[in-house]
């Protein structure tokens, strides 16, 4: 979805906007100036179309909520590459993963596979069930076979106190 | 005779084996014990997409877990683990309020949180704890006429705020990792590019893609292997590389190994022990060269 498209669907909206802001805490998202060194080196720019710097720009015209109910803020590759090379550390990762977490708030589109991993954690602790591996030759094996130790499950107080932390508003 | 926590994160305990297999094998011949934590438990990195604070309560619940073993260094094979480790000191040290929360709700577990633990990677802690010199000195069997190409991961470089593992722009380490081993590197326009780990969550198709035309333009450069340390780029990498093929409509055969499998070669580790056999890419074409 492009700058264009968002702007002509929608009023800015400067409360989520300003609320938005403090969730992020710091203000350089501010002195973004838009030289696009984010986009430019982006990992998700040429095959996902995302781009940083309008998005960075989107939240300061006020257009947050459309940003958490549009797609494109869950193309990103988490490579970093925007945090480590923003001159003005605006860091549009942040604002994208802020973003990320107000979309859940709000429960607009979220890819399935995130809330799959939330509630493997809440289940066992870690994001994925242990699995068999088959080799190339169609041997299979798991943890045991491979003489690797048992992992243990978190204790029981661990599911209680993650689920209040999920609660916790920012 | 080191000892070193060990903070092995998701992947690598329920799938990507061979990487905790050569880890086990590797750390111990370069004397270097490892401690495993108490419990397996989430770094955290997919619920900071869900809900910060969350992601935040799970890192510093990871590090109170390490806190427990007494020891001050803690390794993390996972870049990502590495990174979201890494970034929750950062974040706790800067907000007092969520910090203050935080250390409430690990009390709630009987845990505490201290930040006062140097987090490793497999790659600084071998190149500059362990050091080149006495890796050099342990192999048994250093290669010869080998050209691999390295692919450090992004989340072990970025951002530099945070104190990565190595340069950002122009990571070395790796390299130099390899290269005691008797082995030649190159680098390549690619060498930074991401594998798409983090895309296989929404976007799988163009995670794929990322990974093929990676592996893609190594083929074109000819060489023996790719050598990663992270379980997330050899999921991609390696065990998915055939549908990376097909998303870049290239066929793709290209070995690809972690470090710590090749270390474990050079130090005449027996294959299966570094977990050779769980490699989906073509490994032994790699292993027939080293061999020969």
């Amino acid at each position: 979805m492009s700058l264009i498209d968002l702007m002509s669907m929608a009023k800015p909206n400067l409360k989520s906007r300003e609320k938005f802001l403090a969730r992020l805490g710091g203000t350089e998202l501010v002195n973004c100036f838009q030289c696009m060194k984010c986009t430019s080196g982006c990992t998700s720019l040429k095959l996902l179309e995302l781009k940083p710097h309008e998005i960075t720009k989107l939240v300061r015209l006020g257009f947050v909520d459309e940003l958490a109910s549009s797609d494109i803020i869950w193309a990103c590759a988490t490579c970093l590459k925007c945090v480590q090379r923003c001159p003005q550390k605006a860091s549009p990762y942040h604002v994208i993963m802020a973003l990320r977490n107000l979309a859940v708030e709000r429960e607009a589109n979220v890819p399935e596979a995130y809330l799959k991993a939330v509630s493997q954690i809440l289940e066992t602790g870690v994001t994925a069930p242990v699995q068999k591996v088959t080799t190339k030759k169609m041997e299979v094996f798991d943890r045991e076979s491979l003489k690797l130790p048992k992992i243990n499950a978190p204790k029981e107080s661990f599911q209680s106190t993650f689920l209040k932390a999920l609660e916790e508003k920012q | 005779m080191m000892k070193l926590a060990v903070f092995w994160g998701c992947r690598i305990l329920t799938s990507q084996y061979a990487y905790e297999m050569s880890i086990r094998e590797v750390f111990p011949k370069l004397g270097i014990e490892l401690a495993d934590l108490r419990e397996a438990v989430c770094c955290g990195d997919p619920v900071k997409s869900i809900n910060n604070f969350a992601a935040d309560y799970l890192a510093a619940r990871a590090l109170a877990l390490a806190n427990e073993t007494g020891l001050k260094d803690l390794l993390v094979p996972c870049s990502r683990g590495h990174f979201v480790l890494s970034e929750v000191n950062d974040s706790l040290t800067k907000d007092e309020t969520r910090k203050r929360k935080i250390t409430d709700l690990l009390k709630g577990e009987e845990l505490s949180y201290d930040p006062n633990v140097k987090i490793w990677h497999v790659i600084d802690f071998l190149h500059d704890r362990v050091g080149l010199e006495k890796i050099k000195k342990a192999l048994e069997k250093p290669f010869k006429g080998l050209k691999l190409a390295s692919h450090v991961g992004c989340q072990t470089v970025r951002y530099s705020d945070l104190g990565r593992v190595d340069d950002a722009e122009n990571p070395r380490k790796l390299d130099e990792l390899i290269n005691v081993l008797g082995a030649e590197t190159v680098d390549y326009p690619e060498k930074l590019d991401c594998c798409g780990a983090a895309l296989t969550y929404s976007h799988l198709d163009a995670a794929l893609s990322l990974a093929g035309s990676k592996i893609k333009a190594l083929q074109d450069l000819a060489v023996d292997g790719l050598v990663v340390s992270c379980p997330a780029c050899q999921m991609m990498l390696d065990a998915k590389q055939k549908d990376a093929g097909t998303a870049v409509g290239a066929k793709l055969n290209l070995p690809v190994v972690y470090y710590t499998q090749l270390l474990g070669l050079a130090l005449n580790i027996e294959e299966e022990k570094l977990g050779l056999h769980l490699n989906q890419s073509p490994v032994n074409q790699l292993l027939t060269k080293i061999s020969a």
